[in-house]
């Protein structure tokens, strides 16, 4: 068993963890090859909801189809929010390690698991592809129409070959497959551990996955090289596709709406989300799953610290979007204000703020509440929630802002009423979010949800030292 | 293996003493030039002044020019010291501590030379005095409306930028005190006395440390939202013209909040490589702090790089000819287009490629020359935004033309530029551009490790 910091280190108290890392192999595997009672209800639970959202997604593509996308609102909104937990959460084991944090240990398999969640988000965005209207206007004749747009606002301009639909299935695609690289040759050596002790399906598969490591220096290096090649293209390509995302499914469906930082906030709603996901997964892990040897305070305590950062970040980008528009009192930005914030989805705007900045403000700006391990838990909650009326604001405002051929004009001269969600949208929208939880903690059985080799690297860099009076933690610092 | 010699605390005290105790041979003549530099340029100015802007290469439609353009620019560099210090400071980044300091005067003085530039741009320096108070002889009458106009962006950001100045000074002074109280204890006569003054009473007690600790962090917490204020508030300026094209984005405040980083941290980094050289000060500004710096600003530039992309696709994207015009004219139109190209290479595919590489970032000559690079390169780009959107036929224009500075505007731009290393030299003779207290925790704090049998840099963790 791990061990837990002893007492009489004043400050440090409860924030470095120092496991036993002989014990801690057997530990983590006993713990993903066992399903605790309250887990199989979660999978039971979700699993019923996952079912309730395909009948949703059937019974919604029986009565209206694909063709128009003003239907599919909601299930525009849920994908978007699988999306930015999907693809955010893996950042986070991306970025720390990049910027070797010490705190970041723990964390980086519950993240990296989320790549899996993303096969189940490919599949939801296939009929997406489908109900997106074409960048050129169908009544234009000879490329010219009377009040009007040929051709869209889009970011593809005059569409380069198969966009947006095509690029868009290559670029969500080609996210899901990178994470899954990453997620597989971070796991490997973990895999090599454990092929001889697993049985059944998992040794077959920690064999095959794992292929001949050994553990050599230069396998090390080799997957320190991966990982390090294969975050920087993860990053790029998520900048990308959310960029992509935001701008074909959100900016493009309301005429006359250009705002060059909606994809910068889609990013960090995304950030939000992706890593309150995970600050709240620790939480259960290390107050429910027995981890608590494995994860100390201080993964909470400088997460928290970058959530703040990142809580008002999303604030000041809003912030800078928001005056602009006003300020510049264009009729069509003053349009586009009264729809997505003031007028038309107002209370969904006053809940988004409330929970992506008011409440999770409120909450970090506390060191005590930092330095524990519920609080920055709580304003991960808190996050996901405000990241859930950002995506309904948003994707559902646009798929219903010009319906049919108006979505070829040139302004928003007219603010539409919001669309409610009726029961079919209501399955959807649990049934999604259920179905990402049920993938994720299908994951976890398949997976240790502890990263051993960095947990047991971070072990090698800590211990304990004499400053005068006084008895502080070391910390190395690898190059 | 921890870089550098472990080092005394009268070691410190003596090397980092050394700009303020003894005169280098060199510093009167580097300090005469430069004010000849700035004499030169205020003589012009005055010139300007008395003969009106007809000297300058300002016109109708393109009335903001260099001098608007030299004004964004030196708030930018400002950013440097509350990226550096606060942020950094903030989040226990050892390799801060020798850059700190430097980053927090050049700010000071940044800011100071930025706001000559709007004062000389108006021409009539003295009518500025409208814009900030309602006296009786002054025939303008606020009551009626007429001037200033509090709600454009233009009162804005004086109001801004003084903010940051008066907190910039706070910052740097608090952070001196136990700096002073050493220099108390080594200076005589008048320098005794005005370092007594400074030090404020500072025996080094472990309640003065404690609040001298508290004021830093609240200090550093509380400058963030202004440092941020001040370039959106930049940003402004333009982002809230409608009028012109190119300017209305809603990009345009991080995206000048992060170019000013960019370009501040480059600026600072040069700097501290200049500091290194002129007073021998190796063992303080080694290269894993020049190396720290140049992994920071490959993410910053890239982060820039990322919000001009967006700014760049945003104009293209609402098909609208005027936009559509302006952006041709940035890329399409000689020598914008040229400019457009330098620009872009020099302020991220250079340095980038430079700094990808670790020998290039310990090589200080090359990490010179990629910090110049890019405030070349953010120079122009703060042109390029001022002066094609200005200069194009847009509607309800009557008159176009093109922009070429004259001599007047090159001499001015240059003169600050004199200016701000005439401060920095200054500077350097009354106070420590390396903190020395901040070194010496340092210091205690760095130990090393055995892993395996491999020894590695290790740091004392207070929490």
């Amino acid at each position: 068993m791990a061990a837990t910091e002893p007492k009489g280190h004043g400050q440090h108290a409860g924030l470095w963890v120092f496991p036993d890392v002989t014990a801690m192999s057997r530990d983590v595997s006993e713990k993903t090859r066992s399903t605790p009672r309250p887990m199989l209800m979660a999978l039971v639970a979700t699993g019923i909801l996952f079912i309730l959202g395909i009948v949703g997604f059937v019974a919604r593509a029986v009565g209206d189809g694909f063709d128009d996308i003003s239907a599919w609102g909601y299930y525009l909104a849920v994908f978007s929010m699988v999306f930015m937990v999907t693809s955010g959460a893996p950042l986070a084991a991306v970025a720390f390690r990049f910027t070797k944090s010490h705190w970041r240990r723990p964390l980086s398999r519950v993240s990296e698991l989320f790549a899996i969640v993303g096969i189940l988000n490919f599949l939801m965005f296939i009929p997406l592809m489908f109900m997106l209207p074409s960048i050129g206007n169908p009544e234009a004749v000879g490329g010219v129409i009377e009040g009007g747009l040929a051709v869209r606002k889009t970011i593809w301009f005059e569409g380069p070959i198969g966009a947006p639909h095509a690029w868009n299935v290559v670029g969500v695609g080609g996210l899901v497959v990178t994470s899954l690289f990453i997620l597989w040759l971070s796991a490997m050596p973990d895999m090599a551990e454990s092929r001889h002790t697993a049985t059944g399906f998992k040794r077959t598969l920690y064999n095959k996955l794992s292929g001949n490591w050994y553990g050599t220096k230069k396998q090390w290096n080799a997957q320190k090289a991966g990982l390090a090649l294969l975050g920087a293209f993860y990053f790029m390509t998520l900048i990308f596709m959310h960029f992509t995302i935001s701008s074909d499914y959100a900016q493009s469906l309301i005429p006359g709406w250009k705002d060059s930082i909606f994809p910068v906030i889609y990013t960090i709603t995304s950030l939000h989300m992706g890593f309150g996901a995970v600050l709240v997964t620790l939480f259960i892990l290390r107050r429910f799953g027995g981890y608590d040897g494995y994860i100390g305070k201080s993964t909470f305590w400088s997460g928290s610290k970058v959530m703040l950062g990142i809580t008002l970040l999303w604030i000041y980008h809003l912030f800078a979007f928001f005056i602009t528009f006003w300020y510049g009192r264009l009729e069509v930005e003053q349009n586009i204000i009264k729809y997505l914030i003031t007028d038309t989805y107002a209370i969904i705007f006053v809940l988004n703020l409330a929970f992506s900045f008011a409440l999770p403000f409120a909450v970090l700006i506390w060191n005590p509440v930092r330095r524990s391990d519920w609080g920055p838990a709580l304003a991960g909650g808190l996050l996901i929630i405000g990241g859930i009326m950002f995506n309904i604001r948003i994707f559902v405002g646009s798929a219903n802002a010009a319906p049919g051929s108006h979505i070829y004009d040139y302004l928003f001269e007219h603010v539409p009423s919001p669309v409610f969600p009726d029961v079919w949208d209501v399955f959807m929208v649990i049934g999604g979010l259920a179905a990402a939880a049920f993938v994720y903690m299908l994951a976890t059985r398949l997976l240790p949800v502890l990263s051993l080799w960095e947990v047991k690297e971070g072990a090698l860099y800590q211990k304990w030292g004499r400053l005068h009076r006084g008895e502080y933690l070391i910390l190395g610092k690898p190059e | 293996m921890q870089e550098g010699t472990p080092l005394q605390a009268r070691q410190i005290n003596r090397e980092l003493l050394v700009s303020i105790l003894n005169s280098p041979k060199w510093f009167f003549g580097a300090v005469s030039i430069c004010a000849i530099g700035v004499l030169i340029a205020m003589a012009t100015a005055g010139f300007m002044i008395n003969q009106g802007f007809g000297v300058t290469g300002l016109n109708r439609p393109v009335m903001w020019g260099f001098f608007i353009t030299n004004f964004v620019f030196w708030i930018g560099i400002s950013h440097a010291g509350v990226m550096l210090s606060a942020i950094l400071r903030l989040s226990k980044a050892e390799w801060r501590r020798p850059a700190t300091r430097a980053a927090e005067i050049l700010t000071v003085f940044s800011l100071m030379t930025a706001m000559t530039m709007p004062l000389i741009h108006t021409g009539r320096p003295w009518r500025t005095v409208y814009w900030i108070y309602t006296l009786p002889f002054v025939p303008y009458d606020y009551a009626r409306g007429i001037w200033p106009n509090i709600r454009t962006p233009l009162v804005w950001d004086p109001s801004a930028v003084y903010t940051y100045l008066t907190s910039s000074i706070l910052f740097v002074v608090i952070a001196l005190v136990p700096d002073f109280a050493v220099l108390r204890d080594r200076t005589t006569g008048i320098s005794h006395r005005i370092y007594g003054m400074l030090a404020m009473g500072w025996q080094g007690n472990p309640r003065q440390w404690k609040l001298q600790i508290i004021a830093g962090v609240l200090l550093s917490a509380l400058i963030l939202p202004v440092f941020v204020s001040v370039h959106s508030i930049v940003s402004w300026d333009f982002g809230m013209a409608v009028s012109v094209k190119s300017w209305h984005s809603t990009i345009f405040a991080p995206y000048f909040v992060v170019g000013a980083v960019h370009s501040g941290v480059s600026a600072v980094a040069f700097v501290l490589i200049i500091l290194r050289y002129i007073y021998s000060w190796q063992n303080y500004i080694r290269h894993e702090h020049i190396d720290a710096l140049a992994r920071l600003l490959i993410v910053v530039a890239t982060g820039w790089f990322y919000f001009f992309v967006m700014e760049v696709i945003f104009g293209f994207y609402g098909r609208e000819a005027d936009e559509i015009a302006v952006r041709d004219y940035q890329f399409m139109i000689s020598p914008w287009n040229i400019w457009m190209m330098i620009f872009v290479g020099v302020t991220y595919f250079a340095p980038v490629a430079i700094w990808l590489s670790k020998s290039a970032r310990r090589n200080l000559w090359i990490m010179s020359l990629a910090c110049i690079l890019v405030n070349i390169g953010m120079w122009l780009e703060r042109f390029l935004i001022i002066v094609p959107g200005l200069a194009r036929k847009q509607l309800l224009t009557f008159d176009w033309y093109t922009y070429t500075p004259s001599a007047v505007e090159w001499i001015i731009i240059i003169g600050t530029f004199f200016l701000v290393t005439m401060l920095m030299l200054m500077i350097a003779r009354v106070v420590p551009l390396i903190p020395l207290y901040d070194i010496k925790e340092g210091e205690i704090l760095r130990t090393e490790i055995k892993v395996g049998r491999v020894t590695v840099p290790a740091t004392f963790r207070e929490d």
